[in-house]
């Protein structure tokens, strides 16, 4: 019963990480939009990166 | 992102940074094996032309030349508006390359193997997934790297969210019309499926509830968020998540081949992994391994099929706790709104911010480039190389039970019958552009 319930918590923990995981993608992204919209990086940063 | 307080965000950068360098690697070899088919591609033009046509060899400025004059006549008929798509800039091989067919009169090796590895499709998808589950299973992934090469798995989504920027509401609501036939049909079928089988096989409710969300709808992230409502045991979820990885694994790596011997288009390719594989990050590596239209229509069903986690789990809260409840006489109430509230994947509202985006006009033709092709590659290299780096067959070892059988041929019977259906709708309705 101990175990369970411990368990119960930690699926509640995990589930509340990818809540934050979330909102961390939503920041990610918005900020790689900001950066290709603003002109910081553009479709010579990517073949830049490579020989 | 996921942090933790045991630790702190120290113990993730070795992971992090291991599946940056090989998500550079993979993606470097990505970048050499494409020019070196297009380079094949052109060799092979100019010595037809040599061979069977019996045209001489121009100089090499002449070569470039003729073949730039050609582009620009191409694009004056696309500006008078004589031909629909707009002509491609050619590629040209450079002075080395080109002086060396000449001499020789042969392709070079390197642009033969190029050709080989997309042949095989052993682009940067399958040198990440492979690779890594190699790594892991032989030399094995030390600890220090191990949180590391979980968090990158995530780094997928913001993939998903700029993929965003390549859609209009109209492709999303056409296609999105399909997905949401299939997401019922098969998705909330499944779930309903194993939920039942389970009872009459008289499984543990705890076990079944959890593999019944997790083969249905999200595979892991489902199961998650069922676990605490159908009070799962810990050995349930393990259960549970092995025989999802498990199904998950051999999809990930057959299903590429499978729809290629179907002679199945990229659309057709994208609505079946959207529905049959259960875990996001492998459908979304499966479909861009099969091609960037497969990715565009997988994306779809994806992002209806995780709107749905919620539902799953409201029919499990019913199922599970206040159907059998309401039998003993007792009278359990469900907070739908806080179940929706609690258990929406968020990440999907960039995606639509995205979507909208584009459809106002914000994004030009670069930027779409920019997001939906370049970056994209960025953040998936990154997440398939901690999608590999975690296959570890240990945990799928842990698959077992009569459990693992219900789950496993709910999972492959999805697989089939959603095969035969999308074929049957054909390639147009699940067509992004």
């Amino acid at each position: 019963m101990a175990e369970t319930k411990e368990f119960e918590e930690k699926a509640k923990k995990v589930f509340s990480a990818e809540r934050k995981e979330d909102i961390w993608v939503l920041i990610l992204a918005a900020i790689t939009v900001i950066l290709g919209l603003t002109g910081v990086i553009t479709t010579k940063t990517f073949s830049s990166l490579f020989f | 992102m996921t942090s933790d307080t045991n630790g702190g965000i120290g113990k993730y950068i070795p992971g992090l940074i291991l599946c940056i360098i090989l998500g550079w690697l993979a993606l470097q070899w990505d970048q050499s094996i494409h020019k070196w088919q297009k380079d094949y591609q052109e060799s092979e033009k100019i010595l037809k032309a040599y061979i069977k046509e019996g045209k001489p060899f121009l100089p090499f400025v002449e070569y470039r030349a003729k073949s730039e004059e050609k582009y620009k006549e191409k694009l004056v008929t696309f500006e008078r508006a004589e031909i629909k798509e707009k002509p491609k800039k050619p590629h040209l091989l450079k002075e080395k390359d080109y002086e060396n067919i000449v001499a020789t009169k042969e392709i070079p090796f390197k642009f033969r193997f190029g050709e080989r590895m997309i042949q095989f499709q052993l682009t940067y998808v399958a040198i990440l997934l492979l690779g890594g589950m190699i790594i892991r299973n032989t030399i094995g992934l030390p600890k220090v790297f191990r949180p590391g090469a979980v968090l990158a798995r995530p780094i997928i989504k913001p993939g998903i969210v700029l993929l965003g920027g390549y859609y209009l509401w109209s492709n999303l609501l056409k296609v999105g019309i399909f997905a949401l036939l299939l997401v019922l049909i098969f998705i909330l079928g499944s779930t309903v499926l194993v939920s039942i089988i389970g009872r009459r096989m008289k499984q543990d409710d705890g076990l079944m509830g959890v593999m019944a969300a997790g083969t249905g709808i999200c595979g892991v992230s489902a199961a998650v968020a069922v676990a605490p409502v159908v009070n799962a045991k810990p050995r349930d979820f393990f259960y549970a998540v092995g025989t999802i990885l498990l199904f998950g694994t051999v999809a990930l790596f057959t299903f590429p081949y499978i729809g290629k011997a179907l002679g199945m288009s990229e659309p057709v390719f994208g609505a079946w992994v959207g529905t049959a594989i259960l875990n996001t990050a492998q459908l979304v590596a499966a479909a861009t391994w099969y091609g960037h239209e497969s990715l565009l229509t997988a994306n779809i069903i994806n992002i209806v099929r995780v709107g749905f986690i919620p539902i799953v789990v409201i029919f499990c809260i019913w199922f599970y706790v206040i159907k059998p409840a309401a039998a003993e006489g007792r009278h359990e109430k469900i907070n739908k709104w806080q179940v929706v509230k609690e258990k929406f994947p968020l990440f999907i509202l960039g995606f639509f911010a995205m979507v909208t985006l584009n459809e106002l006009g914000v994004f030009t033709e670069e930027h779409r480039t920019i997001f939906g092709k370049q970056f994209l590659q960025i953040f998936f290299a990154v997440g398939f190389a901690g999608v590999g780096l975690n296959i570890a067959f240990e945990d799928l070892k842990k698959a077992g039970g009569k459990a693992f059988v219900i789950g496993f041929i709910a999972a492959t019977l999805k697989a089939v019958l959603s095969a035969i259906v999308v074929i049957l709708i054909g390639t147009e309705a699940f067509k992004v552009k």
